[in-house]
């Protein structure tokens, strides 16, 4: 086929460009991996009888993760688009974290020597991070999947991205069992089971995001 | 944003490829085919520079490359260049082709591996029909239905696509991938 071929094959009747796609498909990833993570929470793990009594902690907990999941979601969104610059979108993963640091920071502060080993350590800090990072897998593969319909034309940064939004759809699954209050553990191991869809999904960005 | 991010093409072109592009995005086909026009040219140059003495690449290069940028045209985001786009996306089609080529060599060892049947000297007597059938029955059913719809049947790419309950563009994808791979077994590079 010649190229003046293609080109009247590709533009006719071609109608307007679809809108919102990389929106919908992120958003429904996200959204279904974290459905996913909720309901195998409650399934595998059980809803935490006390979680209307944990009051202002749930709340800095699901602020943190939701902020983060979309901090993420916006770089995601900037690596499915071919020549937008993502390296700006970083910022909004790190400034969400930095307000969770100070956070934890000022309660590490104001608590005695003998409160913070608990602080950190919580009942859970062993299975925290691991049962947020299996959660994850359901929507890391969503997300992966969202991707790969896309763009990215940096597949690393892209997997990268893709496990992050997808690691915090897990976490807010995970949160309707976990019984931990104390902000420096959320800030800890929530953001180290996060990160390890990241990893992986950086690991398999170059694999799977080819188009 | 001005910034062309290193494709060497002058912002007069983004200029002028902007605003044709922005109606196409909204349904204009004029507009749509003449972007597509002006992107191709470009598009040329780029592969030219970078694949010397690979002329029949360039060509199918810039053809993956605008089947690409219609495919994806949903994820071009307006507060960037047309341009930045174009060559990100460019950019990405010439580094798959690289992948592509380091990994497999294999590409250029051909005619003997294809079946007898494909042989030209084998059905030299057959009808030209008969051998057209024979070809199309070696692509994937899709690509098959797609060309004999559009191409032999003279169905437009709408009917032919509601015929086989498809989108448009999947059509489309399947009618050019389907001529591209009949070119190479014609030419006897699998």
């Amino acid at each position: 086929m010649r190229t003046e071929q293609l080109i009247d094959l590709l533009a006719r009747h071609a109608g307007p460009a679809p809108r919102h796609v990389v929106e919908r498909r992120l958003g429904a990833a996200a959204g279904l991996g974290a459905v996913a993570s909720a309901v195998g929470t409650v399934l595998l793990l059980g809803l935490n009888s006390g979680l209307a009594d944990m009051g202002t902690a749930l709340a800095a907990k699901l602020a943190y993760i939701t902020a983060l999941l979309l901090s993420a979601a916006w770089l995601a969104d900037r690596t499915a688009r071919p020549g937008a610059p993502w390296r700006r979108a970083l910022w909004p993963v790190a400034t969400v974290v930095l307000v969770m640091a100070l956070l934890a920071l000022t309660v590490w502060l104001q608590a005695t020597d003998a409160q913070r080993p608990s602080l950190l350590l919580g009942h859970s800090w062993t299975a925290c991070p691991w049962r947020v990072a299996t959660l994850s897998l359901p929507a890391l593969a969503a997300t992966l999947w969202a991707l790969r319909g896309l763009a990215p034309t940096r597949p690393r940064t892209a997997g990268f991205a893709a496990g992050l939004l997808a690691g915090c759809g897990g976490a807010l699954g995970y949160a309707l069992h976990c019984p931990e209050l104390s902000p420096l553990f959320v800030l800890v191991w929530y953001t180290a089971g996060i990160l390890m869809p990241a990893g992986l999904g950086a690991l398999l960005g170059p694999w799977l995001l080819r188009w | 944003m001005r910034r062309t991010s290193g494709s060497g093409l002058p912002n007069d072109f983004e200029d002028q490829l902007r605003p044709l592009w922005l109606n196409a995005q909204a349904g204009d086909e004029a507009a749509y085919r003449q972007a597509l026009a002006l992107m191709a040219d470009r598009l040329r140059g780029y592969f030219a520079r970078r694949l010397t003495g690979l002329s029949h690449d360039v060509e199918d290069l810039v053809q993956e490359t605008l089947l690409a940028l219609h495919l994806q045209r949903g994820t071009y985001d307006a507060k960037v260049p047309v341009t930045a786009w174009v060559h990100g996306i460019a950019r990405h089609k010439l580094v798959d082709l690289w992948r592509r080529r380091g990994r497999s060599e294999r590409l250029f060892e051909s005619f003997d591996e294809l079946p007898d049947a494909l042989h030209p000297t084998v059905h030299g007597e057959a009808e030209v029909r008969h051998d057209l059938g024979l070809l199309l029955d070696t692509l994937p059913p899709a690509q098959r239905q797609a060309i004999v719809d559009t191409r032999l049947e003279g169905l437009t790419v709408s009917d032919a696509a509601r015929r086989a309950g498809l989108s448009e563009s999947a059509v489309k994808v399947h009618v050019h991938r389907g001529l591209k791979r009949l070119a190479r077994l014609i030419r006897g590079q699998p």
